[in-house]
């Protein structure tokens, strides 16, 4: 019983649970990515809640007690029919999952050729245990990403020593940083704010450190602070 | 801390320090009471036997020990994410690294396999009516290489190097360029021996199932914890030697400077296939078994045979082939394309298919049965829901597109646990309880015993559901610590009380093994209302147990001879002569030879590596020499001479 209603309570944690950073995007990949988590689990949970009907149902009718002890039960082999059901139901339920699945995936998968005319450009360089950010006009950053609001931009991933995984949780899932190849990853943030970006692979002693945060900002403001950057180094 | 002796500093760390007083203490005591009690002759039977329950208890025994090692790690990882920017001892950095590094490995090859292949030696010849393993010597050597393989890792701790570089061992972190301290040689060595071991234990498996059944007991009409041990043993025998590839690869790149795993011609992701092509069927490696003990226990327990046999039997060879095909959902990340994704995001959809079936048919075979909520029975009925919350997260993590948000967070860490500590864990201790009585004779203590499950299970969900929002919050695995913005406090301070829980339940068990060997309470041969072979011959099973042979007609052959020939079995004209029990020093000595080897690989030194090097051959043509067929056949015994 404790644990049914521990199990209501996190459920409903689990529902309400927008404030959960990767169920609150702010960009069309991770929105998709959330919709996929949410109707995974929504289907998930009629195959859950169909397993427990059933497992309390037999346990407490056919539970032992002093008028049942001593009969034996019919012997029952199986039965076709039931198992066919239990085989082919599934898989409509996985065939249905397919579909947004596949599309989804392929599109989120797909090796970037083009790049959208508008797109800004950013360098990520990971390395043990820091990331370095290189915008178009030369000025880098060090654990410090910012980037305009409603316009695409191209992350080019590389890594200087082992594998990394580039992680914005609202603005999208992970990609690996590989050590002698290069990566793309496209993302358009939708709304201003500072998001929390982190190393999700692990990669040594200090990995837990290996975070940065992501500003979000105002075209304009954006442009300014490029511009007031480039003059620093300047 | 440090300290002076011979007019040099040295550095120990204080949890070291403390373990090497906590490992002398208890081995001076365990000395201690050893001798006390005389039982010194018990121990030289153990170390020598070659007979299946006694090396299947000694392998429950070795896992139940790396489970405490293993699980007090668990509890120090989970002191240390108690609250955020937490401090605890020396556990951060490379010391909490090394920690959950050595707890994932030590749990999955030093505790899951152990304790199901132990759980396997004592069952599985008996329920087939085999008299003993096939190759009864091979069945020593193989527990001593596993043991060799264990204590290699785990004694990297006590020489301050352990393997640091996580249970994956993803290079090129785990090459020497990133990770030159010995560490990750011990897991590498470790795991190469053990390996050895488990794969001579599966050929072991696959020919007693093969070989040695009873007249009769055909194919068809094996108790479903048979089937599973034959699928796990196809799974391990080709499965485990893509690890020793694997391992081997990386102990070239780590000692003799080749570059598989990094440089121009070489890659990391080769070491992410190589290691996940044998790290998927592992996870089925070491489910399999347990689902066969779940059917043994379930079917006994509401007095029915298990419903849909055949789909039983079917779904565990389906699941161990697609095991095979699913090996890139761990690997979503590394940006393999768009076809691979989704061709590898439905084959892992699929195994909720025949997974299905069985949560399924287990659930029938409860229906209209009188079910006996047992202590074994108790944690087969546990593991249903706990598994199914597993399956289903195993589920949405198949979804590829979602796991680029799901994977290397704690939403991952709480569906493994999910499935290995609800599947496996669970299982090993419902077949604990279950076969104990034919380990010892006596049962285990069943208030303790319900004492244990309820105190483990509570404390497991509330350790591992608040993980699934923890990974949902952005909570990356593998991390020591986290902030307080991160907003993932309270999810891992509820875990962190659940972990402790689990702790005190895991001493019950501890506690009801003293107290049941304090004062037992001798049951005889069929202390469950049994329905299989196992149930027929004496507590604690004998050598030689099946004389006469029974003649086995049916599925569930005790249960058809209680309800119809007054649990008489009927008697085999022919019997298969019993494969050939010693007794020898030799696989204890071998092992310990083989151990020695690894070390002095591990330090380099070359002239020990060629001296033990010549020893381990001289060792293979001593073998060879040896001939116990001649002597038992001079002897006049019957024996098996396959």
């Amino acid at each position: 019983m404790k644990k049914i209603k521990w199990l209501v309570a996190s459920l409903f944690i689990f529902l309400t649970g927008c404030n959960l950073r990767v169920l609150d995007p702010k960009s069309e990949t991770a929105r998709d990515q959330s919709f996929l988590i949410q109707f995974s689990f929504a289907l998930m949970m009629i195959v859950f809640a169909i397993v427990i009907i059933l497992f309390v149902w037999f346990l407490s009718k056919y539970r032992e007690n002093d008028q049942n002890k001593d009969y034996i039960p019919a012997d029952e082999k199986g039965s076709p029919w039931l198992e066919i059901t239990w085989t082919v139901i599934p898989f409509i339920l996985l065939a249905i999952l397919a579909v947004p699945t596949v599309s989804i995936t392929f599109e989120q998968s797909a090796q970037v050729e083009s790049t959208p005319a508008n797109a800004v450009q950013i360098e990520v360089t990971g390395q043990q245990f820091s990331w370095t950010f290189s915008y178009q006009n030369g000025v880098e950053t060090v654990n410090n990403l910012r980037l305009p609001v409603d316009r695409p931009v191209e992350f080019t991933l590389r890594s200087e020593d082992i594998i990394h995984s580039f992680w914005i949780p609202k603005l999208g899932g992970k990609k690996d940083l590989i050590p002698g190849k290069t990566r793309r990853m496209i993302v358009t943030p939708e709304e201003t704010g500072t998001y929390q970006g982190k190393c999700a692979e692990f990669c040594g002693r200090e990995h837990t450190k290996m975070r940065f945060t992501t500003t979000v900002m105002e075209e304009s403001e954006y442009e300014q602070w490029l511009q007031e950057m480039k003059e620093k180094i300047e | 801390m440090t300290f002076e002796l011979f007019n040099r500093t040295f550095f120990i760390a204080t949890d070291v320090l403390l373990a090497y007083i906590a490992l002398i203490g208890t081995g001076l005591g365990v000395l201690y009471l050893v001798n006390r009690a005389n039982k010194w002759s018990v121990i030289k039977d153990y170390v020598t036997t070659t007979h299946h329950r006694k090396i299947g208890v000694l392998y429950l025994l070795s896992a139940t020990l790396f489970f405490l090692r293993a699980g007090i790690e668990a509890l120090i990882i989970r002191t240390q994410l108690a609250v955020p920017e937490n401090d605890f001892w020396v556990f951060q950095g490379d010391k909490f690294n090394e920690a959950f590094t050595t707890h994932g490995t030590i749990m999955i090859f030093f505790v899951a396999m152990p304790l199901l292949i132990g759980l396997m030696n004592v069952a599985v010849p008996l329920q087939i009516g085999a008299q003993d393993m096939a190759f009864p010597y091979m069945n020593a050597l193989s527990f001593w290489l596993f043991l060799a393989g264990a204590i290699l890792v785990n004694m990297s701790f006590f020489m301050t190097a352990s393997p640091n570089a996580g249970w994956t061992a993803y290079a090129p972190l785990s090459t020497a360029e990133f990770t030159p301290e010995a560490g990750n040689d011990y897991y590498i060595f470790g795991l190469q021996v053990s390996g050895v071991g488990t794969i001579l234990a599966a050929i072991n498996m696959i020919v007693t199932i093969v070989r040695h059944r009873a007249p009769g007991m055909k194919m068809t009409r094996m108790p479903l914890f048979a089937w599973s041990t034959l699928v796990t043993a196809f799974l391990i025998l080709i499965a485990f030697p893509v690890l020793t590839i694997a391992l081997y690869i990386l102990m070239f790149d780590r000692l003799f400077g080749t570059s598989f795993f990094s440089g121009e011609a070489g890659s990391p992701i080769y070491w992410q296939h190589l290691f996940w092509i044998f790290g998927h069927p592992e996870v089925y490696i070491i489910v399999i078994p347990a689902f066969g003990i779940f059917s043994d226990v379930i079917s006994t327990f509401s007095k029915k045979r298990v419903f849909g046999y055949t789909s039983m039997v079917v779904a565990i060879v389906i699941i161990g082939l697609l095991g095979f095909m699913v090996w890139v959902h761990h690997m979503f990340t590394v940006g393999l394309g768009p076809v691979v994704n989704t061709v590898f995001a439905i084959t892992t959809m699929l195994i909720a298919v025949p997974t299905g079936i069985k949560i399924f048919n287990w659930l029938f075979t409860m229906r209209k049965g009188v079910i006996h909520l047992g202590t074994p029975m108790l944690f087969a009925a546990g593991f249903i829901p706990t598994f199914v919350i597993g399956g289903v997260t195993g589920v949405m993590l198949a979804v590829a597109a979602a796991d680029f948000q799901f994977h290397d967070t704690y939403f991952v860490v709480a569906h493994f646990h999910y499935t290995m500590v609800g599947g496996t864990v669970l299982g090993a201790f419902a077949g604990i309880y279950y076969w104990f009585p034919k380990m010892f004779g006596f049962k285990l203590k069943d208030g303790l015993g319900k004492a244990h499950f309820w105190l483990f299970l509570i404390g497991f969900h509330i350790t591992f559901f608040p993980q699934h929002f923890a990974g949902l919050n952005g909570m990356p695995r593998r991390v020591y610590t986290y902030t307080a913005e991160d907003n993932i406090f309270i999810f891992n301070f509820i875990s962190t009380i659940g972990a402790f829980m689990m702790g005190i339940g895991t001493l019950f068990f501890v506690w009801n093994i003293y107290k049941s060997f304090k004062n037992p309470d001798r049951c005889g041969n069929d202390p469950w209302n049994g329905r299989t072979l196992e149930w027929s011959v004496p507590s604690p099973a004998p050598e030689h147990p099946f004389d006469p042979m029974p003649q086995v007609t049916t599925i569930d052959p005790l249960w058809e001879a209680k309800r119809n020939r007054g649990g008489k079995l009927p008697v085999a004209n022919t019997s298969r002569s019993a494969p050939i029990d010693v007794t020898s020093w030799q696989p204890v000595g071998f092992s310990g030879l083989i151990m020695l080897f690894s070390l002095s690989f591990i330090y380099h030194v070359t002239w020990l590596q060629i001296v033990l090097g010549i020893m381990v051959l001289a060792f293979f043509a001593l073998r060879t020499l040896t001939d116990e067929h001649t002597k038992m056949a001079r002897e006049g015994e019957d024996h098996d001479n396959i």
